[in-house]
């Protein structure tokens, strides 16, 4: 599903955020980036939603060369990608509802189905109840998980998630990992950056250690202590 | 994702394929006009104040140029009702005898210009003159009668000043005739002025489009610099540049429609004001006046141009500052 080869990416401040990188991830996998702060594993993520781009290497997406995708495919291929951002980027004045529609109304679905599909995908993250709200009265793990619910609703190939537990207290953040793998077991692909190291053990899953930008460590999930 | 050639079974499913995914991308298309046009009339509604005020200075700028038009229309009527009774009066040359002018009035009563044709004689001419107060002695003191016979044209209704003055200038190469006076002239400056106010009704409303294309595109602007982070989230959820613009195309049109609904409002009730003056005015003239309405065609295509200017400024301001997002 992932395949980078040789990746560098050169800020233009200079700063080289990742160097060389090659790894792959295949598909239904579920993967942990983790690091230092600063190690490179947004930069890592951004490179793959075509935020960024590299300044060396191929990246590989479903066997696409992601270097061949231009300007105007740069959409398409988001579409393909569900995202979760630390800060869940929701908007504040639309309801929970319209949030979790928009990659639905993006995609031209027609109304009937946008609204069977943002239903199943609130029930999945366990906040049909709230779907007429607005997300200031949710707590942040809700609004996390509707962030979520936002990300996986059009049902794309790869799930890709930054720091998605950044803001939560413990219980939560297991919780909200919990949802990831449930969306492995489905058949996504699954990324997540995350410098929680203690969560990232009780995941079981396998672990991509990014070091200044370089690969340090990469532990299958059977190994995983 | 393999390189090995297709077999015919694949390669007609993906034919069928592709007709189907083809009707779906002309349904999602249609499918995300609908959701623009709406949602951009949402949050228009959801704002009523400040879409009232936009809509306003759009419809009092274009309400402007139709009032005046209707202004002008109406002068001009006017001008039509009293102007072209004017008679043209045609001077003989002196010795021309009564056959000569009867023979001259009747072939000029016969131009398809002409409505009436009266001859008045030298006597006529010296009686009214001697009825004039002051003229009585110096009138004895003449042997003869030295005033002309004098033709009185009056021109067809419906004639224009050049018209008239094609008439005039016939008249004039007329070999019997001495001099020609176009009493009408006042009508000539008359349909000159409406001319140079026809042209100021063109400068104003060319201004004022521009000015609501200006005033589009300011809304528009003010609305986008509010939504940057929107944009930034729906561009990281796949939304195309096209597909982000689009609202903001639609509250253009929107604003432009609505504008133009007022403009055509606010003339109409300009010319319901009118009505109970001109009425007045029109039994002064003994009913030959009446208020010239602006025409359903105007009133309508009004607000479709309006729409239009409203999408043109949008379009403009949306391109250069999603362009400046990146
Ligand atoms: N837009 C940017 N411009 C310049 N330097 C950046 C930019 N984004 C990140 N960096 C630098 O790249 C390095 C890696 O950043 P990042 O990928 O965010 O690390 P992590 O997510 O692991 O904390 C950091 O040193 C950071 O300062
Ligand atoms: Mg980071």
């Amino acid at each position: 599903m992932i395949r980078f080869d040789q990746v560098s990416k050169r800020y233009e401040s200079g700063h080289e955020a990742i160097s060389q990188l090659s790894f792959e991830v295949g598909d239904g996998e579920m993967a942990f980036v983790t690091g230092h702060s600063g190690a490179g594993k947004s930069t890592l993520l951004k490179l793959l939603a075509l935020i960024e781009r590299p300044s060396h290497g191929q990246i590989h997406l479903d066997g696409q060369n992601l270097g061949k995708v231009g300007r105007g495919g740069i959409p398409k291929l988001r579409r393909r990608i569900g995202m979760v951002f630390q800060d869940h980027r929701l908007l504040m004045d639309r309801t929970v509802f319209d949030n979790v529609e928009l990659p639905l109304v993006i995609g031209g679905l027609a109304p009937a189905e946008r609204g069977k599909r943002v239903r199943a995908a609130l029930e999945k993250v366990g906040l049909l109840a709230y779907e007429r709200q607005l997300p200031d009265t949710l707590s942040t793990g809700e609004q996390q998980r509707v962030g979520i619910a936002r990300a996986i609703v059009a049902r794309p190939a790869l799930l890709i998630a930054d720091e998605p537990t950044g803001n939560l207290d413990p219980q939560l953040a297991v919780e909200i990992m919990g949802l990831f793998a449930e969306f492995q077991q489905v058949g996504t692909t699954v990324l997540v950056a995350s410098h929680d190291l203690p969560l990232i053990k009780r995941m079981k899953k396998r672990v991509v250690v990014l070091d200044h930008g370089r690969l340090v460590a990469d532990v299958a999930a059977q190994e995983v202590l | 994702m393999s390189d090995r050639p297709d077999t015919p079974a694949e390669a007609a499913g993906r034919d069928a394929r592709s007709r189907r995914s083809e009707s779906r991308r002309v349904a999602g298309w249609a499918e995300h006009h609908r959701w623009s046009a709406s949602a951009s009339l949402g949050r228009l509604l959801g704002r009523p104040f400040g879409t009232l005020m936009t809509v306003a200075v759009i419809g009092l700028a274009l309400a402007l140029p139709l009032a005046f038009y209707l202004l002008l229309g109406n002068v001009q009527r006017m001008g039509d009702a009293m102007g072209q009774r004017q008679a043209v009066s045609v001077f003989l040359k002196p010795g021309q005898g009564d056959a000569a002018a009867q023979l001259l009035a009747k072939s000029i009563g016969e131009r398809a210009d002409v409505a009436a044709v009266t001859v008045r004689t030298p006597q006529q001419g010296m009686d009214e003159l001697a009825a004039m107060q002051g003229f009585s002695g110096a009138l004895h003191a003449l042997d003869d009668n030295p005033l002309p016979y004098v033709l009185q044209v009056m021109p067809k209704d419906a004639l224009d000043a050049g018209a008239v003055q094609d008439l005039v200038t016939a008249l004039r190469d007329e070999r019997s005739v001495d001099m020609v006076q176009d009493s009408g002239s006042w009508r000539q400056r008359l349909d000159a002025l409406l001319g140079l106010g026809n042209r100021i009704v063109a400068v104003l409303a060319l201004l004022l489009s521009l000015a609501a294309v200006l005033v589009v595109g300011n809304t528009v602007r003010v609305d986008i610099a509010g939504r940057v982070e929107e944009i930034g989230v729906l561009m990281l959820v796949g939304a195309s540049r096209s597909f982000v613009r689009r609202p903001y195309l639609y509250a253009g049109i929107w604003y432009g429609l609505l504008g133009g609904l007022v403009a055509s409002l606010v003339a109409v009730a300009i010319e319901l004001s009118l009505v109970a003056p001109v009425e007045r005015l029109n039994a002064a003239y003994a009913g030959k006046l009446s208020i010239g309405a602006l025409p359903l065609w105007l009133l309508l295509a009004t607000p479709v141009a309006s729409a239009v200017l409203g999408w043109v400024g949008a379009r403009l301001v949306s391109a250069w500052q999603l362009r400046r997002l990146g």
